[in-house]
């Protein structure tokens, strides 16, 4: 699933790398900027953590016009006036600003590098607004964001990643050339999937995926164990052959009615019961003095 | 509240000799697509799910407000909101449509169809029923008077049919929608309301303003008569209590408007007592960070049911629930007109969404008919009761 993230990004959708610091998912960010490119869109890089060499280093350099990178580091809040872009810009004005200022032909992808450094300088609520506002504004197509979850606390992570239309979770394996991805993409009908991966980048910003092995294939497996014949090894005999299944509807059962006795007493009525009843000779219908005993 | 009307006509025959009069039939106020509670005698409109409408006593009141807490990814919770102003929709009842994430029309765009032939499909399948057919599986040969009774349901629903059904694959018809009444609310394009008096954030109370206006303008507390007689006001708010409604308390533990949802709550219940409106909202619970905030927020309601749905959990993989898709539990139910509310008869709840109906059942155990696990237990249980003889383990008391 996450070469399909990666190849078609929705329109208005917002997809989370979230990464620590025992994995950096920076590689799995430049290969989405890199599908991005491919797909010949405009794509702007808010640079708050990497310089524009580590983030750009084995991009396609034919789609180098297509790149528009936003200078933030190493001054990302603006002290030394060296950057083009701060923190403190990180509004959906400033950002709808910038990306009209280079005049696109359509709906750009926004990548932010970082989250977590604009939830550090921003109130989370309005940090969340301004992306939800981007989202539906109609110039930003897609939202990139990578979001480094172990600095901060578990309720602002929960809730940048309930806005997210896509979570993509990176962890650490034993193996050292590859990594855990995890992916849960939330369609717009409701859908949820969720599928784990490994991955590694190499050094042209070219993603490999491998599938994991799931864990439904244990219980699958309990169960076909499970399902063992019971009629198996027995010394007699539960099941019967065709003739002798011929032979046992041949035989007529005691007290049987006919087909057409039993369509006449059969009614179709919907579900209730009913309480005939015929009246014998010695019942007394006498309704002006229910009892002859009493003289009321 | 919306109080029965009653009028009794006093009727004497001359030359009656018994003291007892008959009355008339009262006369109640009729709104399509409501009925009065068996219970206390409420006037109750259905939530859309049959099911639903069971477990939390018969509909919702009018003057009430349902709870709904989303489950992790707001998909069965948004599904349960669809099938409220589905059946406003259906009843021809008037609505409000409040949301932050996505507009009100592309939530209305997304109404499941109704079933509104499913009565008639129900006669003509019992007509065409053939009991004179021997190939028929179905066809009982001893106990052939029993063959037309109905099956035993599992799913709760009640006797009587309140409530329609919808087919979740399909969306409703154009033509319905242009013939409901419909009012919605957008966060991002209202503009903010600042007004310093109040506590409660500019979302909140632009959200009040908008339900109280329209309350009183189309006459449903009463102050103004209604046009075309009376009618229910349908009020669905969406993922009220997230970022999106300016609201921090799903990202903070002692947040700075950790009382914002709670005044919300108690003058929207107000602006509920007094007019013919229902409302259901949906609050994203999981994410937030208070319990305290959650426990203020299920008791300023008067119906709260919560959602735990299994997808993205390990409870998807439990083959104790693999025919569901997640679990219900009902917080809270209504006290109206009486001391205490009705206790249903089991709290363990699954939901299951198919493709034409929204069911709640009752969630059961399969028998353990393993012969292994009782002897291993009764093996541990010997050898935790005679700790003296270690080794021995087939003690027989």
């Amino acid at each position: 699933m996450l070469l399909e993230v990666l190849q078609a990004a929705e329109a208005g959708g917002f997809i989370l790398i979230q990464d620590s610091v025992q994995c950096c998912g920076r590689g799995i960010l430049r290969c989405c900027i890199n599908a991005a490119l491919k797909r010949d869109e405009d794509v702007h890089v808010l640079g708050f953590e990497s310089p524009e060499t580590e983030v750009c280093a084995g991009l396609d350099s034919s789609f180098a016009q297509k790149l528009h990178f936003h200078k933030g580091f190493p001054d990302p809040l603006g002290w030394r006036g060296k950057s083009s872009f701060t923190v403190q810009q990180f509004t959906s004005q400033h950002i709808t600003q910038l990306i009209r200022d280079s005049q696109p032909a359509k709906a750009s992808v926004l990548v932010v590098d970082s989250l977590s450094l604009v939830l550090r300088h921003h109130d989370p609520v309005i940090v969340c607004q301004s992306l939800q506002e981007l989202r539906k504004g109609g110039v930003v197509k897609t939202i990139i964001g990578l979001l480094h979850s172990d600095l901060h606390l578990q309720g602002i992570v929960g809730i940048v990643c309930h806005l997210a239309s896509t979570v993509i979770s990176v962890a650490p394996t034993n193996n050292e050339r590859h990594a855990v991805a995890t992916t849960t993409r939330r369609t717009k009908s409701g859908k949820v999937m969720q599928e784990e991966e490994y991955f590694s980048v190499s050094e042209d910003a070219t993603l490999s995926v491998q599938s994991k092995p799931r864990q439904h294939d244990r219980v699958e497996k309990e169960q076909d164990s499970a399902e063992v014949d019971p009629a198996s090894n027995l010394t007699f005999n539960l099941r019967l052959s065709e003739e002798e299944r011929r032979a046992k509807e041949k035989v007529a059962l005691p007290f049987v009615f006919s087909q057409e006795k039993k369509s006449a007493l059969l009614r179709p009525t919907p579900g209730s019961g009913r309480i005939m009843y015929e009246p014998d000779a010695n019942d007394d219908f006498d309704e002006e003095d229910p009892d002859d005993d009493l003289d009321v | 509240m919306a109080a029965p009307v009653r009028g009794m006509a006093v009727s004497s025959s001359i030359g009656n000799t018994t003291s007892f009069q008959k009355k008339t039939r009262s006369k109640l106020v009729f709104i399509p697509g409501t009925r009065p509670s068996v219970q206390n005698g409420q006037l109750l409109v259905s939530s859309g799910v049959s099911s639903l409408d069971y477990v939390i006593g018969g509909g919702l009141a009018v003057g009430t407000l349902l709870l709904v807490e989303e489950d992790r990814y707001d998909s069965y919770s948004r599904m349960l909101l669809k099938y409220f102003l589905a059946e406003g929709i259906v009843c021809g009842h008037e609505l409000f449509l409040a949301s932050a994430r996505d507009h009100p029309d592309q939530i209305m765009q997304e109404l499941p169809s109704p079933i509104l032939d499913d009565v008639a499909s129900m006669k003509m399948s019992e007509g065409q029923s053939q009991p004179n057919d021997p190939d028929n599986p179905d066809t009982m040969k001893i106990a052939w008077r029993y063959q037309n009774q109905p099956r035993v349901q599992t799913a709760l629903a009640s006797s009587s049919r309140f409530g329609h059904y919808y087919d979740a694959s399909k969306t409703m018809d154009p033509e319905l929608l242009q013939a409901a009444k419909y009012h919605s609310f957008y966060q991002l394009q209202e503009t903010p309301v600042t007004t310093g008096l109040s506590s409660l954030p500019s979302p909140y109370l632009a959200l009040l303003k908008s339900i109280q206006t329209l309350i009183q303008k189309e006459g449903f507390d009463g102050s103004t008569p209604q046009l075309r007689g009376r009618n229910v006001l349908r009020v669905g708010l969406h993922s009220l209590g997230s970022v999106l409604w300016g609201d921090d308390v799903c990202c903070k533990d002692n947040s700075a408007h950790c009382h914002a949802l709670s005044t919300f709550l108690y003058a929207l219940r107000g602006l509920l007592r007094t007019s013919l409106s229902v409302a259901m909202m949906t609050v994203p619970s999981h994410l937030i960070q208070s319990r305290a905030v959650m426990g203020r927020i299920i008791r300023l309601s008067d119906t709260a049911i919560a959602l735990e749905s299994f997808r993205g959990s390990e409870k998807e993989t439990n083959p104790l629930y693999k025919d569901y898709h997640g679990l219900l539990y009902v917080r809270q139910i209504p006290r109206l007109n009486c001391l205490t509310s009705e206790v249903p008869d089991t709290k363990d709840l699954a939901f299951k969404l198919k493709r034409k109906q929204f069911t709640i059942e009752r969630l059961h155990l399969p028998p353990d008919l393993s012969e292994t696990v009782s002897r291993v237990s009764k093996a541990d249980l010997a050898a935790g009761c005679a700790s003296t003889a270690t080794g021995n383990k087939h003690l027989h008391f």
